[in-house]
């Protein structure tokens, strides 16, 4: 996919490329220890000198993207991430500071804005209740009767909350959804680290209880907040999907590689049928999800309307793609698959964390009929 | 590209002036390249007719060799044509008119002698030669290399007997090319030959298949000592599978049916159908109309990023073309599968002769077409691994053996290789 690139956006990942592997290699992916508070500050800080989070901001707010579409820039940075299965929060802070650029107070947009472009801090999108339902649910705001409000609640499963970062709270009110950007570290608010299935990334619970938040941190108004979520989960979903299909390539070339080294029956078992044809149903669901996935950030970054339709699309096609490839692969591998030293387990554990955040492919397939007036 | 070729869009301009003077307008405007269907040899003749126009125009065969009656221009100027002509009724041969211009017309330029090229090209470019393919056998299709159709010289003649099926169209075409055995007593693939036949020769018999779906497009051969001479011969003798390639990347690249333009509107078919049947509100329903909609989008931006990358590539490789070709394989039976679980009993049962509510059924038993013919799934998988991947081959135990050897082998092949 980065093959797809301009020169200018070349330059950015190649430079980026350098930062990851000399910073975050995968003996560091693998060692939750060395991913400690001071290393968080440091990878996200060289990560904002090269632009990761400001692709998103407009110019007048300090933001800046290499090709006039800032979701694609991203959405190029995110593949070769996944790739890498690095951590930190790149999707929550860019899909935050976008909100913040669209629908922010003034105070937002001078004080916490330049911070996530900076990388003096970092965003996390509470959006998951701990029961299924809309990205409302699961906390309750009303109104504190001076524009502010107070939420009570839970949301499960926020990713990569890091100290003394924000939270943008997406929860429901009488006059319908409303939103909020609150400090992790708020009084009231409670981060609760979680047990996950992926290990190269934190996850939290986040409980609210009755978290006093200012009018100015309110985003946007009962009008127009429901088109902002939705704008919010097309990024969101546009820019894991890239993670994604970042992901699902770097494991499919290691375990095509597996194919040609591995012997059995006197030959490389890749030159039987019943791998061979796994291995191209495999690359033919890489490809398409690339495409469909480049399309979606072309689509939704070009803002010509269609975008929320196809970053649905593209999640949902690439997350039942990277659970099918996750599981091909690892079948691939046979034994050496299942022990803890080798690579697969973290690719199966990052796909289908992928797969399931900002919503699963049925959620999307849903939302894509809504979208279209169905 | 050489220095006297017309600039593109000079020739569009001069065809659009060209064609606003001698073609018929469209009642309707069609959406990039449809295939019509053409089922009788009326609906050809008309065809012809108006082929004869734009011979004499100078549009037809336009990417064509000129010393061959074409333009010797390129398939860029071909398309600026077709986007000037697509609002105005032009030559539809159907399936025959893709399989002569687009496939065999190809290879015939490529491969045969300049005395053939010169007899045959411009009759087909004049529309006046329809051409079909007698290539696959009831006991050959994936394995083309193993067709046992043989030609036996006597003298300077050349015998053909054998059986061919699968022929698209074949009953309304007046020449077809042949691929028969000329010796085997070498490995498969070099003992291979091309011929042109006529239609009406002498122990030709052409047959329609009557197909799952009621039509009978294909057709099945008879070749009983049907008699050819040298001048007859397309490519050289035991070197047909050189020319059996050429005709494969055409006929693959010819049989390209992706919407010329990004599927936006959800799968207005399905929702159509859903609506019919009350299920629109249906979760399953609604899961299934937006599956079908969202590997009609993939499968139009894959088509549209292999096209670009074969097109600014200085070294394309062709191999992954199979990556199109595999999709449309994977998904048009699954999205088939998908319309009957949408219609439930009124896929299965409807009025008589309402064409719109036996769609589904129609589209169910169609469904697996594009898995089968012009290259399998399988055969697609095997190119993917090996040509793009780069995984070896399985090992083959007939590639080196005579062929006649190989089939004396088959039934009580031991498993052994070598």
């Amino acid at each position: 996919m980065d093959r797809d690139a301009t020169e200018d956006q070349r330059a950015l990942l190649d430079v980026s490329v350098r930062f990851m592997e000399e910073t975050c290699p995968p003996a560091v992916v693998r060692d939750a220890e060395r991913r400690n508070p001071e290393f968080t500050a440091t990878y996200r800080s060289q990560a904002a000198e090269l632009g990761w989070f400001s692709m998103l901001v407009p110019e007048a707010l300090g933001g800046a993207s290499l090709s006039g579409n800032g979701v694609l820039d991203a959405a190029l940075i995110a593949y070769l991430r996944g790739g890498r299965l690095q951590p930190g929060a790149f999707v929550g802070t860019n899909v935050v500071a976008d909100a913040i650029a669209r629908a922010g107070s003034a105070r937002l947009q001078a004080e916490v804005l330049p911070a996530l472009v900076a990388g003096e801090a970092s965003a996390a999108w509470a959006l998951s209740a701990t029961t299924a339902g809309s990205p409302a649910a699961g906390v309750d705001a009303r109104a504190d009767g001076a524009g502010g409000l107070v939420l009570s609640g839970a949301k499960t499963a926020v990713l990569d909350i890091e100290p003394g970062g924000w939270l943008l709270v997406t929860a429901s009110s009488p006059d319908g959804p409303v939103q909020a950007v609150v400090a992790a570290d708020a009084p009231g608010v409670g981060v609760v680290a979680l047990e996950s299935l992926d290990l190269s990334r934190r996850f939290a619970e986040v409980r609210l209880d009755a978290v006093a938040v200012a009018a100015d941190a309110v985003l946007g108004d009962a009008a127009s907040t429901a088109a902002l979520v939705d704008h919010q989960l097309a990024v969101a979903a546009t820019l894991v999907a890239a993670e994604c299909v970042g992901a699902m390539a770097a494991e499919f070339a290691m375990t095509l590689q597996y194919a040609k080294d591995r012997i059995a029956f006197g030959r490389p078992i890749g030159s039987f049928q019943a791998i061979k044809h796994v291995l191209a149903d495999t690359s033919l669901a890489v490809e398409m999800s690339k495409a469909i996935t480049l399309a979606a950030a072309r689509t939704l970054g070009s803002e010509d309307g269609h975008g929320p339709s196809a970053a649905s699309m593209a999640k949902a096609l690439v997350g039942d793609s990277a659970i099918d490839l996750a599981q091909n692969c690892f079948q691939v591998f046979g034994g050496i698959g299942y022990t803890w030293e080798h690579d697969q387990h973290l690719y199966l554990r990052r796909l289908t964390t992928d797969a399931g955040l900002f919503g699963d492919a049925a959620w999307h397939r849903e939302h894509l009929c809504q979208l279209s007036g169905i | 590209m050489n220095d006297t070729m017309i600039d593109v869009e000079d020739f569009r301009r001069e065809a659009k002036a060209w064609i606003a003077a001698n073609l018929k307008p469209r009642e309707r405007v069609r959406a990039g390249r449809v295939v019509g269907e053409v089922t009788t040899h009326e609906q050809i003749d008309a065809a012809r007719t108006l082929q004869r126009t734009l011979f004499e125009g100078g549009y037809a065969g336009i990417s064509y060799p000129a010393q061959y009656g074409g333009r010797g221009l390129t398939q860029a100027h071909e398309q600026a044509f077709r986007e000037e002509a697509a609002g105005y009724v032009t030559p539809d041969f159907g399936v025959v008119g893709v399989v002569t211009m687009g496939a065999i017309g190809r290879s015939i330029a490529e491969h045969a002698s300049a005395e053939f090229c010169r007899v045959h090209i411009p009759a087909i470019l004049r529309g006046d030669e329809m051409w079909c393919q007698f290539y696959s056998e009831p006991e050959a299709g994936s394995d083309l290399a193993g067709i046992r159709t043989r030609a036996t010289r006597d003298g300077d003649r050349w015998v053909i007997s054998g059986s061919k099926i699968w022929s698209s169209g074949a009953y309304l075409a007046d020449w077809a090319m042949c691929l028969a055995r000329t010796d085997w007593d070498v490995p498969k693939h070099r003992g291979l030959t091309w011929f042109a036949i006529p239609c009406d020769a002498k122990g030709v018999t052409i047959r329609q298949i009557r197909q799952i779906n009621g039509g009978a497009e294909f057709c099945e051969e008879f070749l009983d000592e049907v008699e050819v001479t040298d001048d007859d011969v397309i490519g050289e003798i035991n070197r047909g599978w050189a020319v059996t390639q050429t005709m494969l990347v055409y006929e693959r690249g010819a049989g390209e049916t992706a919407t010329p333009t990004e599927p936006r509107a959800l799968a207005p078919d399905l929702v159509a159908l859903a609506r019919r049947v009350g299920r629109l509100e249906d979760p399953a329903a609604r899961q299934a109309i937006a599956r079908a909609h969202i590997n009609d989008y993939a499968q139009f931006h894959l088509g549209r990023r292999i096209a670009d990358r074969l097109e600014h590539s200085r070294n394309p490789d062709h191999a992954v073309a199979a990556y199109s070709k595999l999709a449309a394989g994977v998904y048009t039976p699954l999205r088939a599968r998908l319309g009957m679980e949408i219609g439930g009993p009124a896929a299965l049962a409807w009025a008589v002769g309402d064409e719109a509510e036996g769609r589904p059924a129609l589209d169910y038993l169609n469904g697996r077409r594009i898995s089968i013919a012009a290259g399998t799934n399988e055969v697609q998988r095997n190119g993917i691994g090996e040509r793009v991947l780069g995984l070896p081959r399985e090992p083959s135990f007939d590639t080196n053996k005579a062929f006649n050897e190989v089939l004396r082998n088959a039934r009580s092949w031991d498993g052994k290789v070598g």
